[in-house]
């Protein structure tokens, strides 16, 4: 008997999605959306709390598995283990606060969740995938809503940056592809199951093996996405409607990361003599994102580019610590992930507020929105704190750890980190200080406070933030687990 | 070998075909106009028995040869190629319903399409040079009418003549071609036989007699399969046809030409142990990539269909390149999901084309990307059905351009063709842009006007099948995979 949990997890948002295509009237549309989100998030609680931290590398739990097409060996085989269960849980939470922070959609509001569901099913599927058939289906199955949300609910440059993304990541996941296929060929093990396909990969000869990294490296790259191949992120951000940028920032920048740990770690230890090239490969993007990133951020006038940018340069600490390739880093990492999609939704969500309110995101002409907008301020100034790494917010744990861990192997890597560091912290208080403190400007005119349906999903995810900061070990001991038995990872 | 009435028994779904269709020819002259429509649904009925008792007599693992004195053979491929020619005619049977339902020359219009369906099945299952012309001619000549039937517009004669020039022009060729495969044997006309004697005598193959009948094979294949350079009559065909035509035309008739070169060429190829792949590789390249970049350009939606089925041959040409049996399964199965997309897609825009006009009589270029501003605003179904087809055709996961791209670039992959792969995953990826335009002209620009769109049922139907083939293949491609699998075996026993 196999277990259902993961497919009834992987496929209600699907029927959500379709139940809430069809049913015209927002009011009913929007709920019909949330329950369906609410459910994952109900299973996925309690496959969490059963969930056994303790088993080895590639020892898939709730595992499924049916034949698909046999003749090529792929199979529908979905499983989670310790790499993958954090993300599923931060996914399931996401997607009911972003859906409920929607709820004022007007705008074919049916449609609109319909595919924000969409999204979040692919984003499961790519989780959970243990086949890179399926992986990659649900990888690219994850870009048409994200497509539609932009090019449909997005700003006045919409189309281009809809058109960018759409075409920029595909040609990754392309690129991607054909790494797969060569991995496939090479091995020999005719099958698509993610596991044997990395078991195998020791024995094929070393060129090779770095095309195929490399191939797939670029893809994941794309997504994270690592300067410099990020520059469809800050158009499509900007452009995105807000649950768009949420889910995006929060989640499908993930799944590169994912990528990196499920597929690329492992490989590493096998790469014999390129290994330290590969290493610095990753070290040298990885502080690149961060330095570019953060940089870039202190120049943007832009509110919502500026978290984009700031996106950017926390993704690169996950490529840091994966880099840096020792069981500290690498949970860091792992942390990182999660505790940034925690972060950036607020970040987002609450530019998204202000977007709607005040009707312009642009630094320079807010100012002093605390005095008319304490509730927002107070929830925002949460989520800047987090995000520029304020201890006891769980951004601190992880860049932390990540920093730690990577200044023990790449300890000039960590140090020029740490340089970004100190800028991370000046473009968020100073796009605080001029946004949001000082005098009010008058030319605004009269400006709504947050409401509930907004604060609310935005103070779970700062209570969430808060309390993952205080004790991260629910979720940092899972990735402990999961990098201390990652093949060749360094034990310290 | 005596001629008895048990020998044509293999051949009662091709029998039906002619039965039906000579009846419908003969009834057509004695109804009126009003109830020809009936001729129609009889059309279907014969279409749905033919395509059952092709799949009664089972599509696996059947293996009839030396039928009607060795000139036709049974075997998965022609059962694969048959179903898809009976199920592409269906559709665009069931679509013509309404689209025709005025015209006085219905009769003929399905007699045609059933005369042209039998010439494709015979093709299909020809292993004899001479019969596999004259099913050729049959389908030709049959499309050549069909191409113009609305003989009013000019745009459609235009299409017919331009059509019918250059499809005499490449039969003739092709002839040469085979005549001179004929001489160079001392006077062999069956495929295998051919087969045997040129691996035997692989110089006189390399003679410049020889390789002057391949090329003329090519050439006249290349303008079937609309190769580019051959490609030239293709996207002016598709444009000015009727929209339901150009689906049997894109998705049918040309499909017939891979079969016959999958069967001839490819068992050339096989036979000379000569490396030509190279010439190939330039051929399907140059497809491909011309296919698509003309294709971003176009405002005609039709004319884009044209010259994306022009890339997509480029695609499934690799076969030629790398001729191994994963590569021919490769595109066999992408044979028929192009067929299954592009006769979807291709339908589906006549049935915007015709509701637009019926909504203003004297719109002029109906099939302008223009007309689909906001469509998924007047019609849902339509504008949904479009993006389904469009999004096979670019290769998006869950539908069957996935697999059969999946399948094909892993089988070329797989013999070392790197720079292959890449060319056509790059085109690919290109390909995605001009289908995304689409997409978002149909569902983020504001509706051209208000008006609703109602689809009339036919097209409905027509249409939902060919979704639901879309969508099975590419969900459960497992059956469609092992089949094209064992239909690329009878060419690599």
């Amino acid at each position: 008997m196999q277990s259902i949990y993961l497919s009834l997890i992987l496929f209600l948002p699907l029927i959500g999605a379709a139940l809430t295509f069809f049913i015209k009237p927002r009011e009913i549309a929007r709920v019909v959306a949330l329950v369906f989100s609410v459910i994952p998030l109900f299973i996925t609680a309690m496959l969490f709390s059963r969930f056994n931290s303790d088993l080895g590398f590639l020892q898939f739990q709730f595992a499924e598995n049916y034949t698909w097409i046999s003749s090529l060996g792929i199979n529908y085989s979905l499983g989670v283990d310790s790499v993958s269960m954090p993300l599923i849980l931060l996914n399931a939470i996401l997607c009911p606060l972003t859906i409920i922070y929607s709820w004022g959609e007007h705008k074919d509001a049916n449609q609109y969740f319909a595919l924000l569901m969409i999204l979040q099913a692919g984003v499961f599927g790519v989780f959970m995938s243990l086949d890179f058939f399926l992986f990659y289906i649900f990888w690219e199955l994850t870009l048409i809503p994200l497509y539609f949300l932009i090019s449909i609910w997005g700003g006045p440059n919409k189309d281009y940056a809809a058109i960018k993304f759409f075409i920029y990541t595909h040609v990754a996941s392309l690129v991607m592809l054909l790494g797969i296929f060569a991995l496939y060929f090479s091995t020999n093990v005719n099958t698509f199951y993610i596991p044997d396909l990395l078991r195998a990969f020791a024995g094929i000869d070393d060129v090779m093996k770095v095309a195929i990294f490399l191939a797939i490296f670029f893809g994941f790259m794309v997504k994270m996405p690592t300067v410099p191949f990020h520059t469809w992120l800050p158009d499509a951000h900007v452009e995105a409607p807000t649950a768009g940028s949420v889910l995006l920032a929060g989640v499908l920048l993930k799944m590169g990361g994912y990528g990196l740990f499920r597929v690329l770690l492992p490989m590493i230890q096998d790469m014999g003599t390129y290994q330290g090239q590969i290493i610095t490969i990753m070290a040298f993007f990885g502080v690149l994102s961060i330095l570019y990133g953060t940089f870039a951020a202190l120049a943007q006038t832009d509110l919502k580019k500026m978290v984009a940018y700031s996106s950017v340069s926390h993704m690169g600490f996950v490529m840091l610590g994966a880099a840096a390739f020792n069981v500290i880093s690498v949970s860091g990492a792992m942390f990182q992930q999660f505790s940034h999609g925690l972060i950036t939704a607020v970040l987002f969500m609450s530019v998204g507020v202000i977007q709607h309110n005040v009707h312009t995101r642009i630094i320079s002409e807010l100012g002093g929105l605390t005095k008319k907008m304490p509730k927002l301020s107070f929830i925002m100034m949460g989520g800047f704190m987090a995000s520029l790494g304020l201890p006891l917010m769980c951004g601190f744990v992880a860049e932390f750890l990540v920093l730690t861990g990577s200044y023990l192997t790449l300890p000039v890597y960590a140090i020029l980190a740490f340089l970004g560091i100190v800028a991370t912290a000046g473009y968020h208080l100073w796009a605080l200080q001029r946004a949001m403190f000082g005098s009010f400007n008058e030319k605004l005119g009269d400006i709504k406070d947050t409401v509930s349906y907004e604060w609310i999903p935005m103070g779970i995810l700062v209570l969430l933030i808060i309390y993952f900061g205080f004790n991260p070990a629910p979720v940092s001991d899972i990735f402990q687990a999961a990098s201390s038995v990652i093949p060749g990872v360094m034990q310290i | 070998m005596s001629f008895t009435c048990e020998s044509l028994i293999p051949f009662a779904p091709e029998i039906i075909l002619v039965i039906a269709a000579l009846s419908i020819m003969i009834i057509g002259l004695f109804m009126e106009t009003s109830s020809k429509k009936l001729l129609g649904y009889f059309s279907v009925v014969a279409l749905l028995s033919s395509t059952a008792i092709i799949i009664a007599k089972g599509v696996y693992e059947v293996e009839l040869t030396g039928l009607l004195a060795g000139s036709l053979s049974i075997d998965p491929m022609s059962q694969f190629f048959k179903l898809t020619f009976l199920l592409v005619s269906l559709l665009v049977v069931i679509a013509s319903i309404k689209e025709f339902e005025e015209h006085s020359n219905q009769d003929e219009y399905y007699t045609l399409i059933l005369l042209g369906t039998i010439g494709m099945m015979l093709v299909a299952s020809a292993v004899d040079i001479v019969t596999m012309f004259i099913g050729f001619e049959l389908a030709s000549l049959s499309t050549y009418v069909l191409a113009g039937f609305n003989k009013n517009e000019p745009k459609n004669i235009e299409a017919a003549i331009k059509y019918f020039i250059i499809g005499a022009v490449s039969s003739t060729l092709l002839l040469f071609g085979l005549s001179y495969m004929y001489g160079l044997s001392g006077g062999l006309t069956n495929i295998d036989e051919l087969a045997n004697f040129f691996s035997m005598n692989t110089e006189l193959l390399i003679s410049p007699m020889g390789i002057m009948a391949l090329v003329m094979m090519t050439a006249g294949f290349g303008f079937k399969m609309a190769l580019v350079p051959f490609h030239m009559w293709a996207p002016d065909v598709y444009q000015g046809s009727p929209s339901v035509i150009s689906a049997l035309l894109a998705a049918g008739s040309k499909k017939m030409a891979f079969v016959a070169a999958f069967r001839v060429l490819l068992v050339a190829i096989i036979a000379m142990k000569v490396e030509i792949g190279i010439l190939f590789a330039i051929l399907a390249v140059v497809t491909m990539t011309l296919g698509n970049v003309v294709a971003v350009g176009q405002k005609s939606i039709k004319r884009m269909l044209a010259y994306s089925s022009v890339a997509q041959a480029g695609y499934i040409a690799m076969v030629f390149v790398v001729v191994t049996p994963e590569a021919l399964t490769g595109g066999i199965l992408y044979v028929m999901s192009h067929a299954f997309m592009k006769a979807g897609a291709f339908i589906t825009v006549g049935a915007v084309c015709y509701v637009l006009l019926k909504q203003n009589s004297k719109a002029q270029d109906v099939d302008h990307i223009d007309n689909f501003a906001g469509l998924g605003k007047r019609s849902p179904f339509l504008a949904f059905s479009i993006l389904v087809f469009l999004f096979a055709l670019a290769g998006i996961p869950f539908t069957a351009g996935f697999v059969s791209k999946f399948i094909l670039f892993l089988a070329v992959l797989k013999e070392g063709y790197l720079y292959l792969v890449v060319i056509a995953i790059l085109n690919s990826a290109l390909s995605l842009y001009y289908y995304a335009r689409v997409v978002k002209y149909m569902y983020v620009l504001p509706p051209a006007s208000d008006e609703k769109m109602s689809v009339p049922t036919p097209y409905v139907i027509a249409i939902v099948l060919a979704m639901f083939g879309v969508l099975a293949i590419g969900i459960v491609p497992e059956p469609f995979v092992n089949w094209a699998t064992s239909a690329a075996e009878v060419l690599f026993y």
